[in-house]
């Protein structure tokens, strides 16, 4: 890409910092984003509630469910999915109250998954302080078919759902939640560049 | 900007500080509907000089056959309320703006908390139409210093039942504005309209709570306060005004024929907004709208409630 060229839609991660100004503190992660909640107690244990959603990493992620266990104590609920992560924080939603603050960590497909989820209450994205851990893989959307892929590392990737080649571009969508992925190959059937990983 | 004729068709004396003005068109045709918490702005010939005030819509938006203002005489009125009380009774022919909202609801929110003070009320009055057509969740906080006070409080405690909360200053009721703010559901928005110190308790409830700012939402007509008669220089226009005591820097470029486009007139919404080129002086700055850097650079004035102190003030216009 051209030098000095940047792609305003493309979003920028932050370090997880707790907000001053606040009721309550929920924070949301996955396997390596552990490591961004033992960053956030190591800068204080805040005196207002704290909720914590860590999804337990698996054999090709980091783990750090015990050392969370023993530092954040009965404000931490483990998950050994994302999907039951999410289902029990989006349970949660309706009791919550405003001024609660946002915190997630973990790969793209993880924090935007979050961040839609929050959507439906009228949480935007811009209030959730979001943290990417280890990894640069994408959530990638299918304009064809509107499936979206979890964390492709690659420069062309298989739509999950229609089995397109798709080019990963880096025009993202926070209402979608995704970068945009494009057939590669609709004008030349089967003329299908290298795939190679770059979004390690 | 466009404008129109209306004649006052009924007044009502609401409060012993308040009236209601129906208005209807004179030509006869029907007004556009309108979105809660919208405004007009009502001019007046006052000896000669106009004055323009704005005043919040309290009818039914889809009510196009008359637009309904509340005035409260304001005890040091600059002549605006004074006149509206004294001198418009009912025939009366007025001009106002078609309607600007810059307090809309948010429709996305999933509830709604409106906090009034006082004539505050008015722009919630359209507004609980828009809410209860939509259905959407609400509550009403409305606070007033006593009984006889209480603009349209009857009205509103049938319309609203239980979802109206009054609070009467000469009882000894306060209103607990961090107690209100701290139970209110995730995707909430607050609304405040009332006097300077309660919409400041609001914002300040709501930062120390951790709302975040675009759950909070204001709307405060400041009263453009009167000061020293000062001369500003006309860049574009190449000529001298002068701003006497009793009138504002807005009035006095439209008096010179140079007046900026305006909508709210109560530095609310910017649109007056002015480049200051040089300045020898000191900006007296009244509006909500610049930010506090914008008006420590004395590069900007909204000239509809600020004022200056100095010989020499070069206006880009």
């Amino acid at each position: 890409m051209e030098r000095g060229y940047r792609i305003r839609s493309k979003p920028n991660y932050e370090t997880l910092v707790w907000k001053e100004k606040a009721s309550a503190h929920v924070v949301v992660a996955k396997g390596a984003g552990g490591m961004a909640v033992l960053q956030l107690f190591q800068q204080m244990h805040p005196v207002q509630p704290v909720t914590v959603f860590y999804v337990r990493g698996d054999s090709t992620d980091k783990d750090y469910s015990q050392t969370l266990t023993k530092l954040v104590g009965d404000e931490l609920q483990v998950f050994d999915t994302q999907m039951e992560a999410l289902y029990a924080f989006y349970r949660r939603l309706p009791d919550m109250k405003m001024g609660t603050r946002f915190y997630v960590s973990g790969t793209e497909s993880f924090i935007w998954s979050l961040c839609k989820l929050a959507a439906l209450f009228d949480i935007q994205e811009s209030e959730i302080v979001k943290q990417l851990s280890n990894s640069l893989s994408r959530p990638v959307y299918c304009v064809h078919c509107k499936a979206t892929t979890p964390n492709v590392t690659t420069n062309i990737v298989a739509c999950s759902k229609c089995s397109r080649k798709l080019f990963v571009r880096d025009h993202f969508s926070r209402h979608l939640g995704a970068y945009m992925g494009l057939m590669i190959d609709a004008e030349n059937p089967g003329e299908v560049p290298a795939i190679e990983e770059i979004y390690p | 900007m466009s404008t129109v004729n209306v004649r006052v068709a009924a007044i009502e004396q609401v409060t012993p500080l308040v009236k209601h003005f129906t208005l209807v068109r004179e030509d006869g045709q029907a007004f556009p509907p309108f979105s809660g918490g919208s405004h007009v702005v009502v001019a007046m010939d006052i000896g000669g000089r106009i004055h323009r005030n704005a005043y919040s819509l309290m009818g039914a938006p889809d009510d196009t056959q008359a637009y309904h203002i509340s005035v409260r005489r304001q005890e040091r009125s600059r002549g605006g309320s004074a006149y509206m009380h004294d001198n418009v009774a009912e025939g009366s022919v007025l001009q106002i703006t078609m309607p600007v909202n810059l307090f809309q609801l948010i429709r996305m929110g999933r509830k709604h908390v409106l906090i009034a003070g006082g004539i505050g009320i008015t722009p919630f009055m359209s507004q609980l139409h828009d809410l209860k057509r939509n259905g959407f969740e609400y509550e009403l906080h409305y606070a007033f210093r006593s009984p006889e006070h209480g603009a349209f409080s009857a009205q509103l405690k049938s319309e609203c039942g239980e979802r109206a909360h009054f609070y009467i200053d000469s009882l000894g009721q306060q209103l607990d504005i961090p107690a209100v703010l701290s139970r209110q559901p995730l995707g909430t928005h607050v609304y405040v309209c009332g006097p300077a110190p309660m919409v400041n308790a609001v914002l300040e409830a709501a930062r120390e709570l951790g709302w975040p700012e675009n759950h909070v939402h204001s709307e405060q007509f400041t009263a453009p306060p009167m000061g020293d008669a000062f001369k500003v220089q006309l860049a574009k226009s190449n000529m001298e005004v002068e701003v006497t005591a009793d009138m504002t820097l807005l009035e006095a470029l439209e008096t010179a024929g140079v007046g900026p486009d305006s909508l709210c007139r109560g530095g609310a919404c910017g649109r007056c907004e002015l480049d200051v080129l040089e300045l020898d002086g000191e900006i007296f700055h009244h509006d909500h709208y610049l930010s506090d850097a914008e008006k420590s650079s004395g590069k900007k004035i909204l000239p509809c409630v600020s004022r200056a102190r100095c010989t020499h003030m070069l206006l880009d216009i």
